[in-house]
């Protein structure tokens, strides 16, 4: 690791005016410790974030929704029966998430921020489209772990489950700036790499994101994860998927279906949600839900299983919200 | 000297104070020596292994504040103030903690190299949960690879000093 | 008396002929119901305390004063010719203290060359230079600023690319080199006169080891005398390879291995990084460390050759008529190749077999041995194909391997066994599993999306040890005894067995042997590898513990003046009829005196095969959608002589079993083709298994000592488990779905496109 200079800020204030280009946060620093180790990030500067305790851990206010502090632990959100009650679908997704040591370490905005795990990417050698090359070395290399959806120039997959899961309850982040705040939808923070924006999210070098926030009227849907993974524990996902609807009546109503692994972004499955809206989940309505998922996936040489798995996923994570 | 609040510090050497298994500890690090390399190679404790350097193992696991991290994706800077224990400091007056014992008794290692990882694991969980499941313990060393494959005896041991610490 | 015998010893494919020395005589077997008090005990680990506390020092953990650490730099390309090196920019980073490369290196032999640096590297990997300085950081950035030209060559990495005509020609005589072969009676008139064949291509990934602590070395010259530390199933092979390497007397070197991370196979000897260490040394003075990083581990540290395995199984009047195995084998660069005909030729009584092995060599790392290396891959093809034939057939799978069971003689080689209780093996596997539960198209899952089913699968190996390999025994004043050997404890857990195995001869308690191993100021034990340790080292220790105890009953004879064969020695007393006198209060009458025994491993029995046989059953369950496979149970069955540590033995076995499942379903090297890199040289891509993809394991052992092999009637273990687990597993599937996937690792991949092709098909 290239040494670097580091800073501890006490406020987000503060934090925003040490950050820069040269300047980038860390947090837990799971993903960033571990990008910088592989030469793929060379800051000059560090600045933790680890003093912002004000941003670590999450509040419900009747009315107002659910607040979740971008420091908090993810193993807080996993272990809290708490949170359990009113979010399940989080630590499902997390219990499932990196390890127990990575989940202890690394924060809810670390996880949602992290870059993806394209063997490409990841090795300094491959001057790869994403690091500001001019190709992509996975379209003619080996392709099992990339996108079949939403790509451009780019085919990596987007490694977070929490972000899937949390788009599906319709989630916003706050990101803080030197220069003021906004509140954006999680769903874009992100976005597919193409043309001059080689990067999968849209927070400036100068932001920090300091909360997750989920509207109370979201929070009466019910959710399932479920997880294809290449070994039992600890792999990013081969495709994850997120469901989340209100069943009422056995009819489903503002569905979300969020996939994670499938794309460079948590890719939100629309078309599919709109088949379902209204309808009964008997199995023929989530065959079609499911396969309208898939629709428009461009499997490369190597991923077609992740369209196969995904299409299973996808119809038994909408048949358990109606059987649950 | 902690950094301080406003400005930044390094990258050349600072000191950095924690405590390490009871005792107060400063070291001259800069800002991105790891906790790691500052336990093996500063302060001599060689316990916790490097084996992959990039958190995706759990050789180097150590505790701190309590909480089991991979200490080699954790900055010895960012521990300023805090307290890290080590595989070292897990005995007490020559007496074995429980978990070590089970170790010994459960035939939970091989090669040995990834037992301090995955003891420092279970002596967390220990810590917060006093009386954990199989489920638990299993849970708890998710994180922590046996290439020799010592696993089902792994959990057996962390089940017993489980029931151990449980009924001293 | 002493005398000089021949023996053969064989390492990674090559037999050679060894001299070895013997003395006395050797002792009667311990039958198979004689009373033993530490032997075949459960004894806990002699270094358990050790590994639990932190105490245990690896290779990597060694520190020394003034200590200087060493990096190599390695190719990028899968092959170049290295045209330049210039190292004048690293040379002026401060704490740069000396840069090796093709161009100034001194000449070291290593593996058939002359240089660990070639003019020509060939895998990306390779090594090209080599950096000390003072830390470890300092090195890895002056790697950085070290210039190399290269003239890019072309290239190929891929096994099935290398066979194909037009590929790049790596080699002067071609990329595809015959191995080995074994013909007995006509297969091909067999195949013919068949009226089924199975014929069908297999093929393996290659696995990487990924041994915990990676491949390492620390040197230090001092005086005339170099010592080395090393992380090595081998001491003594390091120090043969450092003696050619650098042209130095072997008397000069000592190398010490106290503990170490795990090896299974691939630290068989000296290594580049050891070379390195020890030039650095030698030139600069101090002590250099030279600890390979994960990355370099997974390029340049060995692997299990990827396989492509082509099978025909003929049927005829009830029987395997003939039998065809054809494979070939991705060596990288490795010279050799590991086998995988082998069982083939002698698991069971086929007729008319013709094997034949292929090296192809690849601009890739050299292979290394791999834990049952080839009979992993091997005995994946021959027990798959052997259960498409009992589908095709409509045959128990049991039943036609039980029906083919080799009784008697080797077939291969007509030398009789020693022992052989593989039937047994089956009968206590099948009830374990519940064999007859078992239905053809296997049972419904716990979804309707998915099945269940059972497989089984047959294993033969080595593991006969055979000389050279001795040992000592010095009995302190207090009664207790230090035993030395040559040998390593690579976590297999022999400081503990040879504890017990020295405290049984010497009637003491375990924890009264202290053992001292991993030196090779010790006296010489082989390489703890091929699983043959046990069988090699026990016997020899067990005649260093009974010389030391004839001794003792002469010197307490002499001193309590009782007739010696009045004497016996029981639990630290010397025992006269109707007295009993404290061995420590005797040893204290002659304080100065220290009582050696030695043992030395006596040969083998001529014309005799000593194997190691065993069977493993797996249940499974299938998602039929999504191709996850969910191992449920594995019971594993081995027949490997005498258990001497109950507790250890098991841990080999669930061990071996993991490691197997990591071949079976998740672990693969991936290249990427186009550049030749390694895509999987970390542990996040490359899957070893987590404790989560654990089944539940059930071991089962015959325990019945060997009636021939060695004093002790044991046989090795280290290796058998792993070698059946991937076939009875993708019996298991088969069973299951209907489909067989040919393919090792099973992924959900490979899984669904077999079930895509048989729906196709159907």
């Amino acid at each position: 690791m290239k040494p670097f200079g580091y800073a501890r800020p006490r406020s987000v204030a503060e934090a925003t005016r040490l950050l820069g280009d040269d300047a980038v946060a860390i947090a837990g620093g799971t993903d960033q410790l571990g990008l910088m180790k592989s030469g793929i990030a060379v800051p000059e500067r560090l600045v933790s974030l680890s003093g912002l305790t004000d941003l670590d851990g999450w509040t419900r206010e009747r009315g107002k929704g659910l607040r979740i502090g971008a420091l908090t632990p993810l193993t807080d959100l996993e272990t809290s029966a708490g949170f359990a009650r009113i979010l399940p679908v989080v630590p499902q997704a997390l219990a499932l998430a990196a390890t127990p040591q990575l989940r202890t370490m690394g924060t809810v905005g670390g996880n949602l921020l992290q870059k993806t795990r394209c063997w490409y990417y990841r090795d300094e050698a491959f001057p790869c489209w994403l690091k500001g090359g001019t190709r992509c070395f996975a379209l003619e290399g080996d392709n099992r772990h990339h996108a079949v959806l939403g790509a451009e120039e780019c085919v990596s997959a987007s490694p977070s489950d929490l972000a899937p899961a949390l788009i599906a309850y319709d989630a916003s982040v706050e990101l803080r700036g030197a220069r003021g705040g906004r509140t954006i939808a999680l769903a874009d923070l992100y976005q597919a790499p193409h043309g001059a924006k080689r990067a999968e999210h849209t927070i400036r070098a100068t932001e920090v994101l300091t909360a997750v926030r989920i509207p109370e009227a979201a929070l009466a849907r019910r959710a399932t994860f479920l997880k294809a993974m290449d070994r039992k524990a600890w792999s990013f996902a081969v495709v994850s998927v997120s469901v989340a609807a209100r069943v009422r009546d056995g009819k489903a109503r503002d569905v979300r279906i969020v996939l994670g692994g499938v794309a460079p972004i948590p890719w939100r499955a629309r078309s599919a949600e709109t088949i379902l809206e209204g309808r009964a989940l008997d199995d023929a309505t989530c065959r079609a839900a499911a396969d309208g998922a898939f629709a428009d996936a461009e499997p490369l040489k190597d991923n077609g299983h992740k369209v196969t798995i995904g299409r299973e996923l996808v119809r038994r994570a909408l048949r358990s919200l109606a059987d649950a | 000297m902690a950094p301080k609040a406003s400005s930044f510090v390094g990258p050349g050497a600072l000191d950095v104070s924690f405590e390490v298994n009871g005792h107060p500890a400063t070291v001259h690090i800069p800002p991105h020596r790891t906790l790691l390399d500052t336990l093996r190679e500063t302060l001599g404790l060689t316990g916790a292994k490097k084996v992959c350097d990039e958190g995706t193992c759990g050789a180097c696991t150590v505790l701190v504040d309590g909480k089991a991290v991979y200490s080699c994706m954790t900055l010895a800077i960012a521990c300023e103030g805090r307290s890290v224990e080590t595989v070292e400091g897990l005995a007490r007056d020559g007496q074995l903690h429980p978990v070590q014992q089970a170790f010994i008794d459960h035939d939970a290692f091989q090669c040995g190299f990834c037992t301090p990882g995955q003891l420092m694991s279970i002596a967390a969980l220990l810590r917060s949960n006093g009386a954990p499941s199989e489920e638990d313990v299993t849970r708890a060393v998710t994180g922590n690879l046996c290439r020799c494959g010592a696993y089902p005896n792994i959990v057996a041991a962390g089940v017993a000093a489980a029931r151990k610490a449980g009924r001293a | 008396m002493t005398r000089v015998i021949r023996t053969r010893v064989e390492f990674e494919g090559n037999i050679s002929e060894e001299l070895a020395v013997i003395q006395g005589s050797d002792l009667t077997r311990w039958g198979p119901g004689h009373e033993l008090s530490s032997v075949g005990k459960p004894v806990a680990r002699a270094d358990g305390a050790a590994r639990v506390t932190g105490g245990a020092k690896y290779t990597q953990d060694l520190f020394l004063p003034g200590m200087l650490h060493a990096r190599i730099l390695r190719s990028p390309y899968p092959r170049a010719r290295v045209r330049r090196v210039d190292a004048s920019r690293a040379l002026r980073l401060p704490g740069v203290r000396a840069v090796l490369h093709r161009f100034n290196a001194p000449r070291a032999a290593f593996r058939g060359e002359e240089t660990i640096f070639r003019e020509e590297v060939r895998f990306v990997g390779d090594e090209v230079a080599a950096v000390a300085a003072e830390t470890a950081e300092i090195a890895a950035e002056a790697l950085r600023l070290i210039e190399v030209e290269y003239e890019v060559l072309p290239f190929v990495v891929d096994l099935e690319e290398a066979i194909r005509e037009g590929a790049p020609r790596l080699e002067e005589k071609g990329n595809v080199s015959e191995s080995g072969t074994h013909k007995r009676g006509d297969s091909a008139k067999a195949l013919k006169e068949s009226k089924i064949v199975v014929d069908a291509a297999y093929r393996t990934s290659t696995q990487l080891h990924n041994s915990l602590e990676t491949h390492g070395a620390v040197a230090s010259w001092d005086g005339d005398r170099l010592t080395v530390w090393e992380s090595t199933q081998h001491v003594f092979g390091v120090r043969q390879g450092l003696h050619l390497a650098l042209r130095i007397p072997m008397t000069k070197i000592r190398v010490v291995c106290d503990f170490m991370g795990g090896g299974f196979g691939s630290k068989g000897g000296v290594g580049k990084y050891t070379i390195v260490a020890a030039l650095f040394t030698r030139q600069l003075g101090a002590p250099v460390r030279c600890v390979l990083s994960r990355e370099e581990e997974n390029l340049a540290a060995g692997n299990r050759s990827a396989t492509l395995q082509h099978l025909r199984l003929g049927w005829k009047d009830g029987r395997v008529h003939g039998a065809e195995h054809h494979s070939w084998s991705n060596s990288g660069q490795g010279r050799w190749v590991a086998d995988p005909t082998g069982p083939t030729d002698t698991l069971y009584d086929f007729t008319n077999v013709t094997s034949k092995s292929y090296r192809v060599v690849t601009n890739t790392g050299a292979l290394a041995s791999f834990r049952a290396p080839g009979y992993v891959e091997g005995t994946f093809a021959l027990e798959s194909a052997l259960d498409e034939l009992a589908q095709r057939v409509a045959i128990d799978p049991l039943t036609l391997r039980t029906r083919h069971l080799v009784t008697g003689k080797d077939p291969k080689t007509g030398m009789r066994y020693s022992f052989k209780r593989l039937a047994e093996c089956y009968e206590i596997g099948a009830r374990e599993i519940g064999w007859d539960k078992r239905k053809d198209g296997g049972v419904r899952g716990s979804t309707p999306q998915r099945r269940r089913g059972i497989g089984m699968a047959s294993q033969i190996w080595g593991g006969g040890g055979g000389p050279p390999a001795y040992a000592t025994v010095h009995i302190n004043p207090d009664g207790t005894a230090l035993l030395r050997t040559g040998t390593q404890d690579i976590g297999t857990g022999t400081r503990t067995v040879m504890a017990q195995i020295c405290a049984e001869e010497l009637r003491l308690d375990v924890d009264a042997v202290r053992v001292e191993l991993g030196d090779t100021d010790g006296p010489y034990g082989p390489i703890s590898a091929g699983s043959l340790t046990l069988a090699s080292v026990g016997p020899a220790v067990r005649l260093a513990a009974a010389d030391a105890r004839t001794q003792l009953v002469a010197l307490a004879a002499g001193i309590l003046e009782v007739p010696a064969k009045e004497l016996r020695l029981e639990r630290g007393q010397v025992i006269s009829s109707g007295a009993k006198t404290p061995l420590r209060e005797v040893l204290k009458q002659v304080e100065n005196f220290t009582v050696i025994g030695k043992g030395s491993r006596f040969p083998n029995p001529q014309e005799t095969a000593l194997k190691t046989f065993g069977a493993h059953f797996v249940s499974v369950e299938v998602d039929l959608r999504t191709g996850e496979i969910i191992p449920l149970h594995v019971v594993a069955v081995h027949d490997v002589g005498r258990i001497v540590n109950p507790r250890t033995a098991a841990s080999q076995v669930e061990g071996g079993v993991i490691q197997a499942l990591g071949f079976a379903l998740t672990e693969e090297r991936v290249l990427d083709l186009p550049t030749g890199r390694v895509l999987t040289a970390d542990l996040e891509s490359y899957k070893v298994p987590t404790v989560r993809d654990v089944p539940r394991i059930t071991v089962r052992f015959v325990d019945q000592p060997d009636r021939v092999a060695n004093n002790l009637g044991a046989k090795g273990l280290g290796e058998p488990p792993i070698i059946p687990t991937a076939a009875a597993l993708a019996n298991a599937v088969a069973n299951a779905t209907g489909v067989r996937v040919r393919t090792a690792p099973l992924t959900p991949a490979r899984v669904l496109e077999a079930i895509a092709l048989a729906s196709a098909q159907r």
